[in-house]
């Protein structure tokens, strides 16, 4: 479903990215892991186009998208949340779903009507709230609700485009232990047959959603494997220097 | 249209002396808006006020009073405009500063008619500059050899300070990182006041070396502003090559645009400001990014 | 995306009623200034919707209002429409520039939007100038008013005219709100949040921002020509880089985002334009004064204030008496 081969990326004399080869299953749930600096955003932005690589190639459902813009590859099913919250703010979260929402289902330019006003939108509106919890809060202004909702509306709103492929950049960041808790609700929530690429520091959460690990140092793939094998490794004690332990 | 070296010369450089104009114009505004994060949309005003005060001292004084009087009274103003406005919209943000400073657009424009009147002014060439010399096939003015050496003389002082002095370095640093800068010890806000006075001497300094050229009317400072506009975007914002490149093309461009297919001149500087907007909206040779 | 508010039913109303209050009762220069007001309403409308709607500050819609009645005055008068087809000619051409305008900037912003859109306003100017078919300074006469003896009103009559703008200005108004209230209006307030996850999210945002700015340009083009029918005259004036600056003054006076402050900005602005005129020629002064005034004080201009002071209170007062409706919903938009 999702596939690079080889990416590359260096910005000037830093090579971040280094023959990453990665092979993604439909439905597939594979975790990333790796110490600050190992280039996964860097990965990240090379998958959905915001960085164009040195070489290599990006895959999406069989398809090269490698040459196709960010709005192009989001719309052939590629969406992604963000570390940092890349929200409306000023907007209520009812409008976040539904500007996503509205882009899925062609509405984004209607000239006449309402695009929330729309039963597909407001369909795809009310089935993302409930899976990522928002239903309290549909009415709110981004500005008025927690932290925590907003992390839910980070993942709702890359959700409400109803995409093949879902990446999630550290979900649970900045959020405490009962809310990243919820997140294994949330993603128990989700479709099974949506592939899920999620970057994580959490390894409670990443050994319990993930069906496959890969880990990366210094840009390139060191581990690509199942957790069980992932838990026993010597590398990766090394790599994570004894942070590893404690999680 | 000949095909003799002498007819190109000519053109080259009087497109020369275009791209030095603008280029004294464009390094202030360019340089400012790199330290400070805000178009001084006003520059081309303090530009026709070194023109009106250059004519003024001139009529007492003769022509080289007004040159060096000029710069210094438009940045004495710019000292004024700084305390008095710029300073107190440093915390609102750059779109609330372009604004105020295109108010001042407006200000300045009635502000010269009152006190100068409605009537053009006009500034004679000094003796010294007022003949005409010998050069590769061609007799050119010398006052216009005078503005092309004026302007690589300030490109060249320029480079030097920004490359190879202290406060260049400070400069850079605040370009590149403002924020850091300040971490680092370097008095940003005086950088950007001393960046500023030197930004509205040098447009005071363009508006009088170009005065015996033109003529002197509240009008030019949008007439300029908007050629200085056009070269820091295709140039790029912040740096020094971007405004020597820009103004070397619109010089250029304008210049043989006019001679070459004179219905398209106008539109064809136009043309490029879309291409560069379109393809590359930082400009060639941005500061940053 | 647009509300209504208490607050601005009510000022649309107040404002409704003085035009007509005035339209029927004023004389001559009465309706003249009426008239003024009303087309400077258009335009400002058309840059509300781009500046503060879609954070597309122009400085080039006073160009565009130039183009429509330039428009206009070659269309009927040179090539030899009819007024009503000549209309439809201008605003589509208006709109067409404006579009091509939009596209061009799209990658643009802030600043650079604002320089470049001064820029390309400035090069109808030059061009309308030059250009020998326009009449260069001398500009071009003879221009007719529509025709609509068909409904039984003489436009030629200065209180008919006055009349039939102010009905253009409603059908704009509500044209506006209904872009503003549209999938594409919420798309164009999603950029103006967060452009770059509105293209994460698949929309091809150069596309909206051009589409916008291509509708304000329809509404601009309006406005020119009915400008020109007004004066019956054009010149190249109008395509003055004051003429951009002054339109943006008003929205900014007004209150950006609000698009019934700009409205309340027209008539105060007109109005006062005419009182400092009397006055002094300095009228520049006067513009260059408010602006720095209106940014300087951090208020959202006249009406962005008044519903920041009373909005609140009002519109607690009007949920209170009417329960059902939801008090977030009738929040002001910040």
């Amino acid at each position: 479903m999702l596939e690079t081969r080889n990416l590359d990326k260096s910005f000037g004399a830093v090579h971040v990215t280094r023959g990453v080869s990665l092979k993604l299953e439909r439905g597939e749930r594979r975790v990333i892991l790796g110490p600050n600096g190992a280039g996964k955003t860097t990965l990240f932005n090379l998958l959905v186009g915001e960085l164009s690589p040195d070489s290599g190639s990006v895959h999406l459902a069989g398809e090269n998208v490698t040459a196709l813009p960010v709005a192009r590859r989001a719309r052939q099913g590629l969406s992604r949340s963000y570390q940092k919250n890349t929200l409306f703010d000023g907007l209520t979260v009812e409008e976040n779903l539904g500007l996503a929402a509205a882009i899925h289902t062609g509405n984004a330019t209607r000239l006449y009507t309402d695009s929330l006003a729309r039963p597909e939108v407001r369909e795809i509106v009310a089935e993302v709230a409930e899976q990522v919890n928002l239903m309290p809060y549909l009415h709110a202004r981004v500005s008025e609700v927690s932290y925590g909702v907003r992390r839910q509306l980070e993942v709702g709103v890359a959700l409400a485009t109803r995409p093949l492929v879902l990446l999630m950049d550290e979900p649970t960041s900045g959020v405490g232990p009962e809310m990243a808790k919820g997140f294994h609700d949330l993603l128990n929530n989700l479709p099974r047959d949506l592939t899920l690429l999620i970057i994580e520091h959490d390894m409670d959460l990443a050994f319990d959603v993930a069906d496959t690990i890969t880990v990366l140092n210094y840009g390139e793939v060191v581990f690509d494997g199942l957790p069980e094998a992932a838990r026993g490794s010597k590398l990766l004690k090394e790599i994570y220097l004894g942070s590893w332990e404690d999680a | 249209m000949s095909l003799d070296l002498g007819f190109w010369t000519l053109q080259a450089l009087n497109a020369l002396q275009l791209s030095m104009l603008l280029f004294l114009l464009s390094i202030g505004l360019t340089v400012i808006f790199g330290l400070m994060h805000f178009v001084n949309l006003a520059h081309g005003a303090l530009y026709a006020l070194g023109a009106y005060f250059a004519a003024s001292v001139a009529a007492v004084g003769g022509y080289w009073a007004g040159f060096f009087l000029a710069p210094v009274a438009v940045a004495g103003v710019g000292v004024l405009l700084y305390s008095g406005l710029i300073q107190r919209m440093r915390k609102s943000g750059p779109m609330a500063q372009v604004l105020v400073t295109f108010g001042l657009i407006f200000a300045l424009l009635d502000i010269t008619r009152i006190v100068w009147g409605d009537l053009a002014l006009g500034l004679e060439v000094p003796e010294l500059l007022a003949g005409r010399v010998a050069l590769l096939g061609v007799e050119y003015p010398a006052y216009r050899l005078f503005i092309i050496a004026l302007g690589l003389a300030i490109f060249g002082a320029l480079a030097f300070v920004l490359s190879r002095t202290q406060i260049g370095a400070m400069i850079r640093a605040g370009v590149d990182n403002d924020a850091m800068a300040a971490c680092l010890g370097i008095n940003v806000e005086r950088l950007f006041f001393i960046v500023f006075c030197v930004g509205c001497a040098l447009a005071g300094l363009a508006g009088a070396v170009a005065a015996p050229l033109l003529s002197v009317t509240p009008d030019m400072g949008l007439q300029i502003l908007i050629p200085t506009l056009i070269v820091i975007v295709i140039g790029g914002l912040g740096s020094l090559k971007g405004a020597i490149a820009g103004s070397l093309i619109f010089g250029f461009v304008q210049t043989f645009g006019a001679v070459l297919a004179p219905q398209l001149a106008s539109v064809l500087i136009y043309a490029l400001l879309a291409a560069v907007l379109v393809i590359r909206p930082v400009g060639l040779f941005p500061a940053k990014g | 995306m647009f509300r209504h508010t208490p607050l601005r039913y009510g000022a649309l109303v107040l404002l409704a009623s003085a035009a007509l209050f005035q339209a029927f009762t004023a004389e001559y220069f009465g309706l003249e200034i009426l008239t003024e007001i009303l087309i400077l309403a258009m335009l400002v409308i058309a840059l509300d919707m781009v500046a503060g709607f879609g954070g597309m500050v122009s400085l080039c819609h006073g160009a565009l209002l130039g183009v429509g009645a330039y428009g206009y005055a070659i269309l009927s008068t040179k090539v030899g429409l009819t007024p009503v087809a000549a209309m439809g000619g201008a605003v589509a051409i208006t709109g067409a520039i404006a579009w091509v305008i939009g596209a061009i900037c799209a990658r643009s912003h802030g600043i650079y939007f604002i320089m470049a859109t001064l820029a390309f306003g400035q090069m109808g100017y030059s061009y309308v100038f030059e250009a020998p078919l326009f009449g260069g300074d001398d500009g071009l006469g003879g221009i007719e008013r529509l025709d609509l003896a068909l409904i039984g009103l003489d436009l030629n009559d200065g209180r008919s005219f006055a009349l039939f703008c102010l009905a253009m200005l409603a059908a704009i108004y509500g044209a506006a709100v209904l872009i503003l209230r549209s999938g594409l209006g919420r798309s164009l307030s999603g950029v103006m949040h967060n452009e770059q996850r509105m293209r994460a999210l698949g929309l091809t945002v150069w596309r909206v921002k051009a589409d916008v700015f291509g509708l304000s340009g329809l509404i601009s083009g309006l406005a020119g020509v009915m400008a020109a029918q007004h004066v019956m005259f054009v010149s190249p004036g109008l395509l003055s880089w004051t003429v951009s600056g002054e339109a943006l003054v008003v929205v900014i006076l007004g209150g950006l985002g609000t698009l019934v402050g700009p409205l309340l900005g027209a008539a105060v602005f007109v109005l006062l334009k005419h009182e400092v005129g009397a006055l002094t020629s300095y009228w520049h002064l006067v513009v260059g004064v408010i602006l720095i005034a209106v940014v300087m004080s951090r208020a959202n201009g006249i009406f962005g204030w008044i519903e920041a002071r009373f909005g609140a209170r009002i519109e607690r007062r009007a949920a209170d008496a009417v329960r059902d409706i939801d008090p977030r919903e009738v929040k002001t938009d910040a």
